[in-house]
């Protein structure tokens, strides 16, 4: 809706450089379409990871017994801690989107780097976690033992954990990767569309922190009390 | 400058964020220690409700759902809504016969 600005140059204005590509209107319009784009593709991830929270729910109801013991052995201080952990990660996000949308590119940048930092936090403890699922011989196909009765259904339940848990990981991976090159390039001459993409980078991890949100209690909490 | 097709273009404050974080906090507490209490099958529900509300503080106020434009708001439901579609039928199936 550029009318005002092109009656004042006449009706063939000579384009600007500008941070508009040709296809849109106007930077609002390019944006709403960034925002889509990557909307579109978290609906996608959703289904990802639906069909694993499908599997998990027909699996649960199908070994009630054995999904609760199993739970009961995935470490519930660590799990904790790093739902905490990735809850201030998408704080700080936020915040880095606002600072990167005020054009403060200092604020931005530290923003973004404590985000990447608190992912890579909560990366050392999933790490540390799975090392002592290890030690309790809980690894699918590795090395597990478990009470044989409940055998059956505390596999099914630990291949679940790692499926999950791991695909989780690594979108947390790519998005560490993401948000440090965005962190690199704040400050360095970036372009005018770089707050458009910080604010979709930030999207995707406020999006892996949603998926992390069902895994918490589907995995950590089914049996404590 | 042009306008944004979005209801309103000032960006959220920090005290909201701020309020959000500390809103999941302690929904993080309130499902690990609703967890610890003997209350049945209402567990499973409390669970699944606070992480839903947990899910809405994240999507409406990080990711700026309650201030986006509708065609953004309906892409976000979308997926939701087809993950709910087909999760229902595969569930019907799994109901209606022995695994």
């Amino acid at each position: 809706m550029t009318n005002a600005t092109l009656s004042a140059e006449g009706p063939n204005p000579v384009p600007q450089r500008t941070a508009v590509a040709v296809q849109f209107d106007d930077a609002a319009q390019q944006r709403d379409a960034d925002t889509l784009g990557m909307w579109l593709f978290l609906a996608t991830e959703v289904l990802f990871f639906g069909v694993l929270f499908l599997s998990y729910s027909v699996a649960r109801a199908h070994f009630p017994d054995a999904f609760a013991a199993a739970s009961r052995h995935t470490n519930l201080l660590l799990g904790g801690t790093n739902t905490a952990v990735l809850l201030t990660s998408s704080f700080t996000m936020a915040l880095a989107v606002r600072a990167a949308g005020t054009q403060d590119a200092r604020s931005a940048r530290r923003l973004l780097l404590l985000t990447a930092t608190l992912g890579a936090v909560f990366c050392a403890i999933k790490l540390t976690e799975y090392a002592l699922d290890y030690r309790g011989h809980l690894v699918p196909l590795l090395d597990f033992a478990f009470d044989v009765d409940l055998r059956q259904g505390a596999l099914v339940f630990f291949l679940l954990y790692f499926a999950t848990t791991g695909l989780h990981l690594v979108h947390l991976t790519i998005g560490i990767a993401i948000v440090l090159v965005l962190a690199w390039r704040t400050g360095r001459g970036a372009g005018p569309r770089h707050a458009e993409r910080v604010e979709v980078a930030g999207l995707y991890w406020h999006f892996v922190d949603l998926v992390w949100i069902f895994l918490y209690p589907c995995l950590y909490l089914v049996a404590r009390a | 400058m042009p306008v944004s097709r979005r209801p309103s273009v000032k960006p959220p404050s920090v005290r909201a964020y701020a309020w959000t974080w500390i809103g999941l906090l302690v929904l993080l507490a309130l499902t690990t220690g609703s967890a610890f209490l003997p209350l049945g099958r209402m567990n499973l529900a409390l669970n699944l409700l606070i992480a839903l509300a947990k899910a809405l503080l994240v999507a409406l106020v990080f990711m700026q759902l309650a201030r986006d434009t509708p065609v953004v708001r309906a892409a976000a439901l979308a997926g939701w809504f087809t993950l709910l579609l087909l999760a229902s039928l595969a569930l019907l199936d799994f109901a209606a016969r022995s695994l």
